[in-house]
């Protein structure tokens, strides 16, 4: 018994730190699509940001609390950057350019050997507090860690989501027009929350790259964007809390299954694949039945033109 | 020279597959984020016909653009006609085709594997011309892709149905009221975007190896074609696609040829930016 409770106790932390950090990673998403309704195909771009730019500071002789700042800062600056190209028009395009930029980030990932490393990926950074905590308990400090950033992340959402910014959000959503007809200049206000939702992305990824401890580019593969949109949808648009239940729900899904496969007749190939068809078919059924997921309400959906 | 014909190959292949994304991204009035994995689908069903079956090229070409087709009437029973009675907004439409491209992508690695494959067929040498080297694959792409631009080409100017698909795409309620039958239009129009992906998908299974992600990769260079060419216009989207296809071979001169890729997302982004309405399509 003892040795089952040593085993399930560190099985538990990783999977608390996975669903931790995707659950920041898909709050940024959710304050576009679920309050804006921003259609973020690339989310996982920022999240690459985030945590190249960390390490690479860190790497270059900063302290981890101003890499980690560079790195939420350059994620917010490239939403910027491609939302100004994209907002004023359909919402579509956005989903086209930033699904783009996500795929062509990792081929500079890739190629770019001389800042990146390419396909050998980063090690050796830092890690907060690594002198101070015994290795053991590190992983345990790190779920405090990452529990507390999780809670500032939703109570700063949820007071900017109350607070006039929020409402204006909210009636963009509602009805583009409307509100500009009321004076609030809908570009704008849509190109913030874009920042916003990748400037929490790229903290996520900062977050990501301390718990793995080695960045490569195909940990940035656009598969994780839609995991972050299956969090939301299961959780519950526009949901904050749903979003993350939805990740907790999801990151054990996940973790589950890879026992579960021992069962199942499939090479590891085609377990992945299988997971991933499992994923399409869920997002396919969930917005056709229940786009408002399960834990979200119906009143709250950005889709009703 | 070389780049050119390279160019000009492969931009054929993006402008055929692009106007059925085109045609649905105007008429249905969202993006349909599994296009190219239908591009995909059709070279893997052809692969099994040629390889497996051992059919001829020319037989297992018809049998991929069938099985195509019918996967695509299929979607439009099951997804997009209940959708569109429920109201779905294109937002919640677009989401739905980013989980079928995931499911139809998947299922290909899940029976074919990952690894890339090839067509059973004998591989000839290449003639010279102006100091380039041409396959005779390639010049079976550029003629095929020409018959098939004149084909839609003359079904939308000459056929009743054409004009109903012209139709639709300009102004769906008008064509209601004026007594089209929407509802078999949109599937015409399924049949024809989906076949022109499914021959765009075996011919450039001719010219590169067929592996589960080549629509996903085909995908952006779709999309900057159909935004080049004005969304909705068959013809300015064959121009962007030979536009697009040009450019991506003509930037290995200068840029690592992994950068192809990204060549199509600057242009896409500057169009996007400067004259988001297309550069042959007017205003629409």
């Amino acid at each position: 018994m003892i040795e089952y409770v040593d085993m399930l106790l560190p099985y538990i932390t990783t999977i608390l730190l996975i669903s931790s950090i995707y659950a920041i990673f898909s709050l940024g998403l959710n304050l576009e699509w679920g309050f804006t309704g921003l259609i973020n195909f690339g989310h996982v771009a920022f999240l690459a940001i985030g945590a190249y730019t960390t390490v690479m500071f860190n790497m270059s002789g900063f302290s981890l609390f101003v890499s980690v700042i560079a790195g939420i800062v350059l994620s917010g600056f490239f939403g910027l950057l491609l939302g100004i190209p994209t907002l004023r028009l359909r919402e579509d395009y956005l989903a086209i350019v930033t699904i783009g930029f996500s795929e062509v980030l990792r081929f500079i990932l890739l190629n770019e050997q001389w800042l990146t490393r390419g396909p050998f990926g980063i090690h050796g950074f830092d890690r907060p507090l690594q002198d101070v905590i015994p290795y053991q308990y590190y992983n345990t400090f790190l779920l405090i860690l990452y529990l507390m950033i999780l809670v500032i992340v939703y109570f700063a959402l949820e007071r900017l989501i109350r607070s006039p910014w929020g409402r204006v959000l909210k009636s963009i959503r509602e009805d583009e027009e409307v509100s500009s007809a009321l004076g609030k200049n809908v570009f704008w206000y849509r190109l913030q929350s874009l920042m916003i939702g990748s400037a929490i992305a790229g903290l996520a990824g900062a977050m990501l790259a301390f718990y793995i401890s080695y960045i490569d580019p195909n940990t940035f593969k656009p598969i994780e964007t839609f995991h972050a949109w299956i969090i939301i949808i299961l959780g519950g648009t526009a949901s904050n809390k749903g979003t993350i239940v939805g990740a907790l729900v999801f990151c054990t899904f996940l973790s589950v299954t890879q026992f579960t496969s021992r069962f199942l007749p499939f090479t590891a190939h085609q377990m992945g694949a299988f997971r991933m068809i499992v994923i399409g078919l869920l997002l396919i059924i969930l917005m056709m039945h229940k786009p408002e997921g399960i834990f979200g309400k119906k009143e709250e959906l950005a889709l009703s033109d | 020279m070389q780049l050119v014909i390279n160019g000009l190959v492969i931009g054929s292949i993006i402008a055929i597959t692009a106007i059925g994304l085109s045609m649905i991204y105007k008429t249905l009035n969202f993006v349909n984020f599994a296009h190219g994995d239908f591009v995909a689908f059709a070279a893997y069903i052809a692969l099994f016909a040629n390889a497996s079956l051992g059919m001829h090229l020319a037989s297992a070409f018809l049998v991929a653009i069938l099985a195509t087709i019918v996967l695509g009437i299929f979607m439009e029973k099951v997804v997009w006609h209940p959708m569109r009675r429920k109201n779905a907004s294109r937002t919640t439409l677009i989401i739905i085709s980013i989980g079928l491209a995931l499911v139809l992508r998947n299922t290909l690695i899940f029976i074919w594997g990952g690894s890339t494959r090839n067509y059973n067929i004998p591989v000839r040498r290449g003639f010279e011309f102006f100091g380039a080297t041409i396959a005779p694959n390639q010049v079976l792409v550029i003629i095929s892709a020409f018959i098939l631009v004149f084909a839609l080409h003359c079904l939308l100017s000459r056929t009743k149905i054409g004009k109903s698909i012209r139709a639709l795409s300009d102004n769906i309620d008008l064509a209601r009221i004026s007594g089209i039958d929407v509802d078999r239009v949109i599937l015409w129009t399924w049949v024809i975007g989906l076949g022109l992906a499914a021959a765009g998908g075996v011919l450039y299974g001719l010219v590169t190896a067929i592996r589960p992600d080549m629509g996903w990769y085909l995908l952006l260079p779709m999309f900057a074609a159909v935004i080049l060419g004005g969304i909705g216009n068959p013809y300015g989207t064959i121009a962007g696609g030979i536009v697009i296809g040009l450019s991506q071979e003509l930037s290995t001169a200068i840029l690592p040829t992994e950068y192809k890729f990204a060549v199509s997302f600057v242009v896409m982004t500057l169009v996007l930016l400067l004259k988001p309405e297309g550069i042959f399509g007017g205003a629409k």
